[in-house]
């Protein structure tokens, strides 16, 4: 399984990042590098979930603008600081769906939609991807988050429990059950 | 509704991203919101049904104060009792940490380089990998450009004796699914200034090009991220072979270059070429021009003109006596030219006091005659003609010097022939011979390449059979963070039998209860970490060879494949060990000891 590691940090830049946040918590001006360092992600995040390239740019807006009015009740919990805006973000978009359903759409490369077929140990045809779309659109919210997290944005269980603020073993399990549901769908494709 | 899925949407660009950053307008937003929710605090503090609220708390807290205060002795025992679960709570200090070294003795050493941040470099490290640094590459923990030198600490672990060394944790979780990596080749690289940590920028890459044992293409190249606890899949190893035995070796064009520079002989040709007989066909060109330069010049003389009907003209009539330099001029007519716009018939019948006769504007042919009287100066083009017998006379002499100046005209030509003759012959001759060098120059040239190609390929082929599996291939990683990168084929923890070990130190009832082991897989060169925790159960796949490293307070003992194979042959649990005193003293006798 492919891990983007944009999304890892070493300790040492774990250590470096805490030392911005406590700066920013006596100073929102020092608030700029994470602004600068995370605002692309946290667009491609939002954006990633919906059509609309304007309404996406506002939701960024609106989950830094969160971010910093909460900031003195973040807690550091040794996962890159990116996670709770993920959090704050997955928030938004949840939010905005619930008063705009329509808006949600789902974005992924032919690559993405190879690995889910190779993680599920089933060969990938170009003539699957009708087949596949629909079973990935047919999934329940919660499993479709699963497969965005994981296969789409390639992230690792532990940041993926954090952002939907479950456990690391809960994310597992659930993806362990996901894949098992998947392979069993992916086995019938036919070319 | 169905959500619409879209494949291979086009990015928004990073200018795009950019454009719609403003943290200046996110901070004053920020300002904003933090007013209102100040005064929105301060409303909901006059609210009064909040107010009688407070009161009926405060009353409420005094009276658990008062209450506390009064059984405080009875309340201690159990605070006491609360600190003491809180002191049996696991100390996060005595954690075992991720990557666990099981001996500082086998450590696999870093290798410091130094690399200036503004011009960047590459390094080759023994192994004969390669590290390429573009030019700022690093960053301080602000973010900002490092200054100055950075210090580059390298380390490469490329078999099972270097993984069991480093205690890096080979065992690789994917969506669930348990798998141990068989590495073909592992670094570790970090960055430091004076003792700080350094990061490499966001948009920089390093490039390690990895000496690897292994050509096959079935590894893949993993990050390992200490902080989730596993190894991050990169992107699959497209390991190049550097060269096998059957393919020739590449020739090295660039290193001919290098050759013709240090070979005396070709570059004595070259100069030759090049230098010293251009010089000498250049001298050559210089001597006869100035030759040509010196023959005697041919001057034209001045044909005599007679005046032309109708034009004024001027006869200097004064004392030569008094104006010596118009003596010249005796009998000469001045012709007026038509060009004299000034010119007026009053200007004969003026007794001029001064006349003055200088070079006209065409030199040779024509004059400027200045005239004064008092006041007045007039200055007229006059063309020198002759009338009569002063003609007849200068005709005469001028056929005579005309004669005389074709003669020598046509000598200095038959001269100029001959010099340019001869100067071609000399010219040539050079061209001729730079010919000939520059052949030379090629022959030579090409037998030398061709003596150092074969030398060169028999010294490849020579160094392929000596060289160490570790140099066969290279993977190329682009590291954009420091830390443990691999190149690694994950394989399922075996399936065959299991045994839950009893290690038995030289063979007597002398047990070692381990502190944890490392079972090696010699076929698949895998190493698996077991701990207490699963009771060091060993799956095996039978017929494989094993031998276990067993890590007790520091000391380190082995089974060997034979007594593993004895162990699993004779159906008991009991495996036999041997302490290592001096094999774990350093790496390469530790490295014998298991036998790879």
């Amino acid at each position: 399984m492919a891990i983007n590691p944009h999304f890892h940090h070493t300790d040492d830049q774990l250590n470096e990042e805490l030392v911005m946040i406590e700066a920013a918590k006596l100073d929102p001006n020092r608030f700029a590098p994470l602004y600068d360092k995370y605002y692309k992600q946290i667009f491609n995040y939002v954006h990633q979930r919906m059509e609309s390239k304007d309404t996406a740019f506002d939701i960024t807006g609106q989950v830094f603008l969160k971010a910093m009015l909460n900031l003195q009740k973040y807690q550091f919990k040794g996962v890159p600081f990116a996670s709770w805006l993920y959090r704050i973000a997955h928030n938004e978009v949840m939010q905005l769906f619930r008063t705009e359903k329509g808006r949600k759409c789902i974005n992924a490369d032919i690559g993405d939609l190879r690995h889910i077929c190779e993680e599920n140990e089933t060969p990938f045809f170009e003539e699957y991807i009708p087949a596949i779309k629909k079973l990935i659109t047919e999934l329940n919210e919660e499993d479709l988050q699963l497969v965005e997290l994981r296969f789409f944005e390639k992230r690792p269980f532990k940041e993926i429990a954090d952002i939907l603020d479950i456990t690391e073993v809960n994310a597992k399990v659930r993806m362990y059950r996901l894949v098992e549901k998947l392979k069993k769908s992916l086995s019938k494709l036919k070319v | 509704m169905e959500p619409n899925f879209n494949i291979d949407r086009p990015k928004v660009s990073d200018e795009e991203i950019n454009r719609h950053k403003d943290f200046d307008k996110l901070v004053k937003q920020f300002k904003e919101k933090s007013l209102k929710q100040a005064q929105g605090d301060e409303s909901w503090w006059k609210n009064k049904k909040v107010q009688y609220s407070t009161v009926i708390t405060g009353v409420t807290v005094i009276c658990t104060i008062t209450y506390f205060s009064l059984f405080k002795n009875q309340s201690k025992q159990k605070n006491t009792h609360e600190t003491l679960i809180t002191n049996a709570a696991p100390d996060k200090k005595n954690k075992k940490p991720f990557i666990n070294a099981p001996s500082q003795k086998l450590r696999v050493p870093y290798s410091a380089y130094k690399i200036n941040n503004a011009n960047g470099g590459s390094i080759t490290h023994p192994s004969s990998s390669k590290i390429s640094i573009p030019k700022n590459s690093f960053v301080d923990k602000q973010g900002k450009d490092v200054i100055g030198d950075v210090t580059i600490e390298y380390r490469e672990f490329h078999d099972i004796g270097d993984i069991v060394a480093s205690g890096i944790p080979m065992a690789y979780d994917s969506a669930g699914t348990h798998y141990n990596l068989e590495s073909a080749g592992m670094f570790d690289i970090k960055g430091s200034q004076n003792g700080e940590p350094v990061f490499i920028k966001p948009e920089k890459n390093i490039q390690v090009q990895l000496a690897s044992s292994n050509d096959d293409n079935r590894f893949n190249q993993y990050y390992l991220d200490t902080v989730a606890g596993n190894w991050q899949y990169l992107q699959r190893d497209d390991a190049k072979p550097i060269f096998t035995n059957t393919t020739k070796a590449p020739t090295l064009p660039p290193k001919h270059e290098d050759l013709s520079k240090s070979s005396p002989k070709l570059l004595a040709l070259k100069n030759v070429v090049e230098v010293i007989i251009p010089k000498r066909i250049d001298s050559v060109t210089t001597l006869y021009t100035k030759k040509a330069a010196q023959l005697p010049k041919a001057k034209e003389p001045l044909k005599p003109a007679q005046p032309s009907k109708g034009r004024p003209t001027f006869r200097l009539d004064g004392s030569y006596n008094e104006f010596p330099e118009l003596a010249a001029f005796d009998n000469v007519i001045f012709e007026v030219g038509p060009e004299n716009t000034n010119y007026t018939q009053e200007m004969h019948e003026i007794t001029w006091s001064d006349v003055k006769v200088t070079q006209g504007p065409v030199k040779g042919k024509n004059y400027v005659l200045n005239l004064t009287y008092r006041n007045r100066s007039e200055k007229l083009v006059v063309y020198p003609v002759l009338s009569g017998a002063d003609f007849a006379k200068a005709q005469s002499s001028y056929e005579n010097k005309f004669g005389e100046y074709q003669e020598l005209v046509e000598k200095r030509k038959a001269s100029e022939q001959r010099l340019m003759a001869e100067m071609q012959a000399k010219q040539d001759a050079y061209l001729a011979e730079q010919k000939k060098k520059r052949e030379q120059y090629e022959t030579e040239k090409a037998q030398l390449f061709a003596k150092y190609d074969v030398e060169r390929q028999n010294q490849i082929a020579g160094s392929f059979k000596t060289m160490s599996n570790s140099n066969r291939a290279i993977s190329l990683f682009n590291v954009s963070r420091f830390g443990i990168f691999n190149s690694d084929c994950p394989h399922k923890t075996p399936e065959g039998n299991s045994v839950n070990p009893i290690f038995v130190l030289d063979n007597k009832d002398n047990f070692i209860s381990p502190d944890f082991i490392y079972l090696v897989e010699h076929n698949t060169k895998s190493v698996y970490t077991l701990s207490a925790q699963d009771a060091f159960k060993i799956n095996y796949r039978p017929g494989n060879d094993y031998t276990i490293c067993v890590f007790k307070q520091n000391k380190l003992y082995l089974c060997s494949k034979t007594d593993f194979q004895q162990a699993v042959a004779s159906g008991t649990n009991k495996f036999k060990v041997k302490s290592l005193a001096g094999e774990s003293e350093n790496l390469v006798d530790f490295k014998k000891a298991l036998e790879i």
